[in-house]
C-alpha cells in the first residue's frame, strides 16, 4: 500500500496517512491493497485518484456547492451593476435585504484600532457569527468565499502538475500557524491603529473587485494563487488565512457536522486524498476520536461525502439524536 | 533523545521566522508609510482621517447607496486606505443627498451616524485657490466666457454643456426667437444634442450674437453660488472688490464681486464641479475647518 502511494508521488501528509493506516487497522489493509493492485493493473502506474473518477456521485456536493458560491457572489455582483437589492455590500460587510452583516475578523481588527463601537456593525457581526454558529463555522470558506474556489481549482492544477513531474513535492507548513496569524494581526491593528490585515486581505480584495472592479491590488492574490500552485498546496487556506481562523473558532461548537459511520467505513482512506484540510479527517478517521468531525478546520465542503464510496460520511447534526 | 538539526528542519523554522517578521514589520514600518500623503475628501459624515482609515472596513456600501455614483474606492496609489472610499470633484461631486443615504448604508459608522443632513457634514472647505480666473471677480458672465472659448470646430464638446446651462436661464421669448431662428423646433433641454449636431458656422455666429444681448449675460457669474447644494445656508457670500482688476474690463456695467466663503460650507464639491473656467478657480481643500480671515480685520484696524 504505501509503497504504491509513493509510486503515485503522493504529498508528505498523505504517506503519513498512508503509514498510519498501516499500523490501524489490520485485516482492512489486505481488502484494499488488493482493490488498489486492481486498478493498478487496469488504469496503469501513475494514475491518481482512480475511484474517485469512477462514483457516480462523485461531483455531487461540489456542484451544490460550487452553484452557491457562485450565486452568491453573483448577487453581490447584481446588487451594484443591476441594482438588485438582495444581498448588497462585499463580503467585509454587507446587507441581506437591508439587515446587516459582517465580517467577524474586520470587525473585530475594527473595534480594536479605533474603538468605535456601532450598534450597527455589532449587530451585523453577531447575526453573522449566529448563522455561522448554526451552519458550522468554515462553511463560510468553502460555500461563500470567492478565494476557495480559485484555490480549488488553483489546487487541481498543482495536483496535475505534481502528476506530470513538473513540481516536485507540496511543501508543507504548520498547521497552527494560521492562529499565530490571527493573533498577531489583531495586536498589530491594536497597536498601529489601522486594519492592517484588510489591506492584503485577499478574500476582501477578490470580492471588491467582484463587486466593484478590479484594482492593481489583484496581483497579491494572483501572486498568492501562483504560490499555492507551484509552492505548497492550499497554503493561504491551509496555514495562513486569519479570517478562516475567526469562523474556525465559531465553527468548533457548531452543531452541523460531517457524520462518520464507523460500521460502513472500510478505512480506504479516499476521504484524506480528497480533503481540503486532511488532517481533519484524520483525527475522527484515523484515530476514532468521535464520530463527527470535530476540528474547527473543517469547511463542510463535502469531497470527502463524494469521494466515499462506502456511505460512511454524511452532513448531519450533533446533538440532534440527544435532543429526540 | 536529542532532535537532530536537519537541513530541512533548518529551513522550515527559518522561512517560518521570515514570513512572520515580515508581517510585523509590515504592521509596525508599513502604516506611516503607506498612508496617502494628501488627504482625499471622504464622503459626508467621515470621522477624523485616523479613526475614519482605522473604522472603514472597505465594504463599499457607501458608493453602492450613492445616488450621483460620485464615491469610488481608493485603489493602491492613493496609500494605505486601499478600498476606503473617496470623492473626485471634477469628476462628479458629492451633491448633499436628502437623508444622506451613504452614511446611513455604513455598517462601522466610518461614516458618523450622527449627521442627518447634508449641511451637518463637515467634508472640507471651498477655497478661492484660482482668484486670478474667477469669473465673479472679473465681472464676466459664465455663458459668454464659455461662448467664447468655444469655436465652432470644437463646439461638440463644449456646446452642449454651455446650452444646457442657458436653456434654463432664457425667457420664453428668448427661447421663442432662438428656435425659430435656429429651426429646430422648441428650444428644450432634450433638443440639446440635435441642435449641437446640426449646427452651420452661420448659425453659431448668430447664436453668439443673439447671447450676447439677453439679459441673462449681463450679470456675472455666480454658478458657485447657484449650484450649490445648501445654497440656502449663504456658504458664499459675493463681496465688492476693493481693488479693481486692471485686466478686466470686459463688461464694466457689471460690478466685480469677489466669492468669500462662509462657516456653513461643508466641502461638498459641487461648486468645483460646476465652475466654468479650466482648471477651476474654486477648489476643495479635504478636511479644512473654516477660520475667520485674520488678516483682513488688522487691515480695517
Amino acid at each position: 500500500m504505501s509503497e504504491l502511494l509513493i509510486s503515485d508521488n503522493e504529498t508528505v501528509e498523505q504517506e503519513q496517512v498512508s503509514g498510519e493506516n498501516n499500523v490501524a487497522s489490520g485485516t482492512k489493509k489486505l481488502k484494499v491493497s488488493k482493490k488498489s493492485a486492481k486498478e493498478k493493473k487496469r488504469k496503469g502506474p501513475g494514475l491518481r485518484d482512480v475511484s474517485i473518477l469512477e462514483n457516480p456521485h462523485r461531483n455531487k456536493w461540489r456542484l451544490i456547492r460550487w452553484s452557491f458560491l457562485l450565486s452568491v457572489n453573483f448577487l453581490f455582483f447584481a446588487s451594484f451593476y443591476f441594482d438588485v437589492q438582495i444581498l448588497e455590500g462585499s463580503l467585509s460587510g454587507s446587507r441581506l435585504l437591508g439587515f446587516h452583516l459582517a465580517d467577524p475578523f474586520a470587525a473585530l481588527q475594527m473595534m480594536l484600532a479605533s474603538q468605535v463601537f456601532n450598534i450597527n456593525l455589532i449587530i451585523g457581526t453577531t447575526t453573522v457569527i449566529i448563522i455561522y454558529l448554526l451552519l458550522g463555522g468554515r462553511f463560510f470558506c468553502s460555500w461563500v468565499c470567492p478565494y476557495h474556489i480559485l484555490a480549488e481549482w488553483g489546487e487541481t492544477l498543482h495536483k496535475y502538475l505534481l502528476h506530470k513531474r513538473i513540481i516536485q513535492r507540496n511543501h508543507v507548513f504548520n498547521d497552527r500557524f494560521k492562529y499565530f496569524f490571527f493573533a498577531l494581526f489583531l495586536l498589530l491593528s491594536a497597536f498601529s491603529g489601522y486594519t492592517i490585515f484588510e489591506v492584503i486581505n485577499p478574500v476582501a480584495i477578490l470580492s471588491r473587485s467582484i463587486v466593484y472592479g478590479a484594482g492593481l491590488i489583484i496581483l497579491w492574490v494572483v501572486a498568492l494563487l501562483l504560490f499555492e500552485i507551484f509552492y505548497s498546496r492550499r497554503a493561504w487556506c491551509r496555514y495562513f488565512c486569519p479570517v478562516g481562523v475567526s469562523y474556525n473558532l465559531i465553527g468548533r461548537i457548531a452543531p452541523f457536522k460531517i457524520h462518520w459511520n464507523v460500521k460502513k467505513c472500510s478505512n480506504c482512506k479516499k476521504c484524506q486524498r480528497a480533503c481540503m484540510v486532511p488532517w481533519v479527517l484524520k483525527e475522527t478517521v484515523n484515530m476514532g476520536a468521535a464520530d463527527y468531525v470535530v476540528s474547527g478546520d473543517c469547511t463542510r465542503c463535502g469531497l470527502c461525502l463524494d469521494a466515499c464510496e462506502d456511505g460512511a460520511l454524511s452532513y448531519n447534526i450533533r446533538y440532534l439524536d440527544k435532543l429526540i | 533523545m536529542k532532535k537532530a538539526i536537519t537541513r530541512r528542519f533548518f529551513f522550515k523554522k527559518t522561512s517560518t521566522a521570515v514570513i512572520a517578521g515580515g508581517a510585523v514589520v509590515y504592521g509596525v514600518a508599513g502604516v506611516p508609510l503607506l498612508k496617502s500623503k494628501e488627504l482625499l475628501l471622504r464622503p459626508p459624515g467621515a470621522l477624523d482621517e485616523d479613526t475614519f482609515l482605522a473604522s472603514c472596513i472597505k465594504c463599499g456600501q457607501c458608493l453602492q447607496v450613492c445616488p450621483p455614483q460620485v464615491i469610488d474606492l481608493a485603489g493602491i496609489s492613493q496609500g494605505l486606505g486601499i478600498g476606503t472610499p473617496f470623492i473626485v470633484p471634477q469628476q462628479g461631486a458629492c451633491i448633499l443627498c436628502k437623508g444622506l443615504p451613504c452614511v446611513l448604508a455604513c455598517p462601522t459608522g466610518a461614516l458618523d451616524h450622527q449627521i442627518s443632513e447634508g449641511k451637518e457634514a463637515a467634508m472640507g472647505l471651498a477655497v478661492l485657490s484660482k482668484p486670478e480666473t474667477c469669473l465673479a471677480r472679473k465681472g464676466e458672465n459664465d455663458i459668454l466666457y464659455e461662448l467664447s472659448r468655444t469655436t465652432f470646430e470644437t463646439r461638440l464638446q463644449t456646446l452642449a454643456e454651455t446650452l444646457t446651462k442657458l436653456v434654463p436661464r432664457l425667457t420664453f421669448d428668448e427661447k421663442k426667437t432662438i428656435s425659430a431662428e435656429l429651426e429646430l423646433g422648441n428650444l428644450e433641454l432634450s433638443g440639446i444634442p440635435r441642435i449641437v449636431a446640426e449646427m452651420t458656422p452661420e448659425l453659431f455666429a448668430w447664436l453668439k450674437k443673439y447671447v450676447a444681448e439677453t439679459e441673462q449675460t449681463k450679470t456675472a457669474c455666480r454658478i458657485c453660488l447657484q449650484t450649490c447644494p445648501i445654497s440656502s445656508e449663504q456658504p458664499i457670500v459675493f463681496q465688492a472688490e476693493k481693488e479693481a482688476d486692471p485686466e478686466s474690463s470686459k463688461l464694466n456695467s457689471v460690478e466685480k464681486m469677489r466669492p468669500v466663503v462662509q462657516r456653513t460650507c461643508v466641502g461638498c464639491g459641487v461648486c468645483e464641479e460646476k465652475c466654468p473656467t479650466a482648471p477651476p478657480s474654486i477648489t476643495i481643500v479635504s478636511r479644512k475647518k473654516w477660520q475667520p480671515q485674520a488678516l483682513k480685520v488688522k487691515v480695517q484696524a
